[in-house]
C-alpha cells in the first residue's frame, strides 16, 4: 500500500510542481464543466485540498484501451498530472510498472484494506459464454475478477461503451456473450460513462464530482451522468442551422459538403446520440467528427454497431431480421393491400354483372335475412 | 324465364322508401369530429414524416433565410399533438357515447363476437349481402382496434418520447422518456416510429375501399354516415348488432 493514498489531490499536485494558480484554474474549469455555479468553486477547491484521494482499482476486460488513451490525453494543460494524481490509482494492469502475481496481490490487498472504500473503474466488459474463458487475467477469468473486485467496491464507474452497453464485442452475434457491467453487477451503484472512448473532460468531470461531493452525480434512466449525457449532439451542433433550414450534404464531394451543410442525409447519428462532443469537442477543443465534415457514428449509444451502416440515414437502413428498409417494407405491404383490394373490386364487378343476368325476381320488400 | 333486375332498384327505393330502408342515428357528433380530425392529422403526419426521414428539398443560400425542415417538423409536431387530443376525446367518448361508439371494441371473450367476425369475413369474400350492421362489425372493429388504437398508441408513445428529446428536463420527458431505453435507444425508437407509420396509409386504403364497398353494395349510407351521423338499414339488419349488448 503506498502512502499517497493518504494525501489529498492538492498535496500530490504540489509535489509534482503544479503551482496553486494552475490548480485553481483546473478547479474552475472542472466546476464549469460539471454545471456548477461560481459559488461552488471553493467547495471543489476544498475537496481537492482536504479529502484523501479515492483509492481506485482500474480493471481492463474485453476492450481496446481507448478509454485510458482518452483519459491520459485530457485537454487541460496540467490535466495529465491532475488526472493521474487526482485519484490514487493503485491498480491498473495496463499503466502500472509491476506485473504478474505481484499485481494481482496488490489488487487482493486493496480489497482487504479498503472494504467498501475504493472506487472500481471498469474499462471493457466481461465475456460470459463458456464460463468466461474468452478473457482471462492472471489465470482467472475476467468475469471472476470483476465480481470479486465489485463485491467490496464503494461504487463502480463503467468507462466507455464496452462497460456501459457492450460496444463492438457485444454486437450481433456476440460470439463471446460479452455483457456490460450493469448486467453482471446489480447490487452496487454504477455510473455509466459511454463513448468509444468517452471524452477526457467527461471522465475527469465524473471523478471530480465524486471526489468533491462524495456521491455519484445525478444519473439518467440508463445510469449516465445527466450533466454530460443529458442532450443529444444534434441539440448543440454548430451545423444545426443547416438542418433546420433543410440544407443537407448529398454526397461527400458536393457543394453542400464544401459549405459545411448538415450531414443528416449522410447518416449522421447526432440526432439520436447523447453525448457532449458538440459542447466540449475533442483534443483540447480542436474539433469533433461533425466539425471535421464526418457524421457522428453514435458511439456512445447502446448497440450502435448494429444500427445499420454508418453512412446511411435511418430511412435507408434495413430493419434487423427483415432485411429491408422501412420504406420498402411499407411500399411492399401497400402494394399487397392494393392488389388485395383490386382483386376484391374486380370480383365484385364480375359478380354484379353476372347477377344482372341471372338473379330471379325477388319481391321489393324482401329481406334475405328474414 | 328469369327476369333481369337490379338487386336494389333505385326507383323502387324512391317510391317506397319505408319498404326498403329506415334511418337510425348512429355516429354522434364527437365520433364524427374525431374521425375527421384524426384523418386529417394522420395524413399530415405521414407526409411530413416522410419528408423528415428523407428531406428532398434543398434551398440554396444562407441557412438564416430558410426554415424548411424546421417548419415541417413544427407542422408534424402540431399535427401530432392535435391527433393525441382527438384520440383522447374519442377514448373518453368510448364510455360517454352511445352503444355504437363502443361497437368497435374486440369482445374476444364473447362467442357471438367470433361468430360475427367469421360471418363478416365470409360475407366479404363471397360478395354477399345479408349481414349488415348499424355499428361496427367485428371484423371492422378489430381492424380499427389494431390499426388505429393499438398502432396509434405505439405512434403516440414513440412520437412523444422522440419529441421530448428536445427538452430532456421537461414534463414530456418525465412522462414518455422511458420509452426510449425500453426500445433500446433513440435510433431504434425512430426506426419503429417510421416503420409503424406505414401501417396508416395501408389502413386508409383498406378502410376507404371497404366503406365504399359497403355503401354501394349494402345501401346502408356508410360513407355519408360519418358526415351526417345517420345510417340506413333494412328490418333484418338490426339483429346483427345484437351481439354487442
Amino acid at each position: 500500500m503506498n502512502n499517497l493514498s493518504f494525501l489529498s489531490t492538492y498535496d500530490v499536485l504540489r509535489q509534482h510542481g503544479v503551482d496553486r494558480r494552475d490548480f485553481l484554474r483546473f478547479c474552475v474549469t472542472t466546476a464549469a464543466a460539471m454545471g456548477l455555479e461560481a459559488s461552488m468553486v471553493p467547495t471543489v477547491v476544498a475537496a481537492m485540498e482536504t479529502k484523501p484521494r479515492i483509492p481506485v482499482i482500474w480493471l481492463h476486460g474485453l476492450e481496446c484501451t481507448c478509454c485510458s488513451e482518452s483519459f491520459i490525453r485530457s485537454s487541460h494543460p496540467i490535466a495529465q498530472d491532475i488526472i493521474l494524481n487526482m485519484i490514487s490509482l493503485d491498480y491498473d494492469d495496463t499503466l502500472q510498472a509491476a506485473a504478474g502475481f505481484q499485481v494481482e496481490a496488490i489488487r487482493k490487498k486493496l480489497i482487504k484494506d479498503h472494504p467498501g472504500g475504493y472506487l472500481l473503474a471498469v474499462e471493457g466488459n466481461a465475456p460470459t459464454k463458456d464460463g468466461g474463458v474468452y478473457c482471462t487475467v492472471g489465470g482467472d477469468t475476467f468475469l471472476n475478477v470483476l465480481k470479486e473486485t465489485a463485491e467490496h467496491a464503494k461504487a463502480i464507474v463503467a468507462w466507455g461503451s464496452c462497460a456501459s452497453n457492450g460496444c463492438v464485442q457485444a454486437a450481433h452475434p456476440n460470439p463471446t456473450g460479452a455483457m456490460p457491467v450493469h448486467k453482471l453487477i446489480t447490487d452496487k451503484p454504477i455510473i455509466n460513462v459511454p463513448g468509444c472512448p468517452p471524452i477526457a473532460e467527461v471522465m475527469t468531470g465524473v471523478l471530480t464530482y465524486i471526489l468533491t461531493f462524495d456521491a455519484l452525480p445525478e444519473l439518467d434512466r440508463i445510469g449516465r451522468p445527466k450533466m454530460f449525457y443529458g442532450q443529444r449532439i444534434h441539440d448543440k451542433c454548430y451545423r444545426r442551422a443547416f438542418f433546420d433550414a433543410g440544407q443537407f450534404v448529398e454526397s461527400w464531394d458536393d457543394d453542400g459538403a464544401r459549405k459545411g451543410w448538415c450531414l443528416y442525409k449522410m447518416g449522421c447519428r447526432g440526432p439520436t446520440t447523447y453525448n457532449s462532443c458538440s459542447t466540449f469537442k475533442w483534443n483540447n477543443g480542436v474539433s469533433f467528427p461533425i466539425g471535421s465534415g464526418h457524421g457522428c457514428i453514435g458511439c456512445s449509444e447502446a448497440g450502435f454497431w448494429d444500427n445499420g451502416p454508418f453512412y446511411q440515414r435511418l430511412s435507408n437502413v434495413v430493419v434487423p431480421g427483415i432485411d429491408a428498409t422501412p420504406n420498402t417494407i411499407g411500399e411492399v405491404l401497400g402494394a399487397a393491400a392494393v392488389i388485395g383490394v383490386g382483386s376484391h373490386l374486380v370480383s365484385t364487378v364480375v359478380r354484379q354483372n353476372a347477377r344482372k343476368v341471372h338473379v330471379d325476381d325477388t319481391p321489393p320488400s324482401g329481406d334475405k335475412g328474414e | 324465364m328469369a327476369k333481369v333486375i337490379q338487386p336494389f332498384d333505385p326507383k323502387d327505393v324512391v317510391a317506397h322508401p319505408e319498404a326498403y330502408f329506415r334511418r337510425a342515428y348512429v355516429w354522434q357528433v364527437p365520433v364524427r369530429i374525431t374521425h375527421w380530425v384524426s384523418a386529417l392529422c394522420v395524413t399530415v403526419l405521414f407526409l411530413t414524416g416522410l419528408y423528415i426521414a428523407s428531406p428532398i428539398l434543398a434551398p440554396s443560400g444562407e441557412p438564416a433565410h430558410h426554415f424548411v425542415m424546421g417548419r415541417i417538423r413544427q407542422i408534424h409536431f402540431a399535427a401530432g399533438i392535435i391527433f393525441v387530443i382527438s384520440f383522447l376525446v374519442r377514448i373518453y367518448w368510448f364510455w360517454a357515447g352511445n352503444n355504437y361508439a363502443r361497437s368497435g371494441f374486440p369482445f374476444v371473450w364473447r362467442a357471438s363476437w367470433w361468430r360475427d367476425l367469421f360471418r363478416q369475413a365470409t360475407d366479404y369474400l363471397r360478395l354477399e349481402r345479408g349481414h349488415v350492421h348499424l355499428g361496427h362489425n367485428a371484423l371492422g372493429g378489430s381492424a380499427y382496434t389494431f390499426f388505429v388504437i393499438f398502432l396509434g398508441w405505439v405512434q403516440i408513445f414513440t412520437g412523444l418520447a422522440l419529441y421530448s428529446e428536445t427538452n430532456p428536463a421537461g414534463i414530456l420527458n418525465k412522462l414518455f422518456g422511458w420509452v426510449i431505453p425500453l426500445l433500446g435507444n433513440s435510433y431504434r425508437t425512430h426506426m419503429i416510429h417510421h416503420l409503424v407509420a406505414w401501417a396508416f396509409p395501408i389502413f386508409a386504403l383498406l378502410h376507404i375501399y371497404i366503406v365504399t364497398y359497403d355503401s354501394t353494395q349494402y345501401g346502408n349510407g356508410l360513407i355519408t354516415s360519418i358526415i351526417s351521423g345517420y345510417k340506413f338499414y333494412r328490418q333484418g339488419d338490426i339483429r346483427n348488432d345484437e351481439w354487442l349488448s
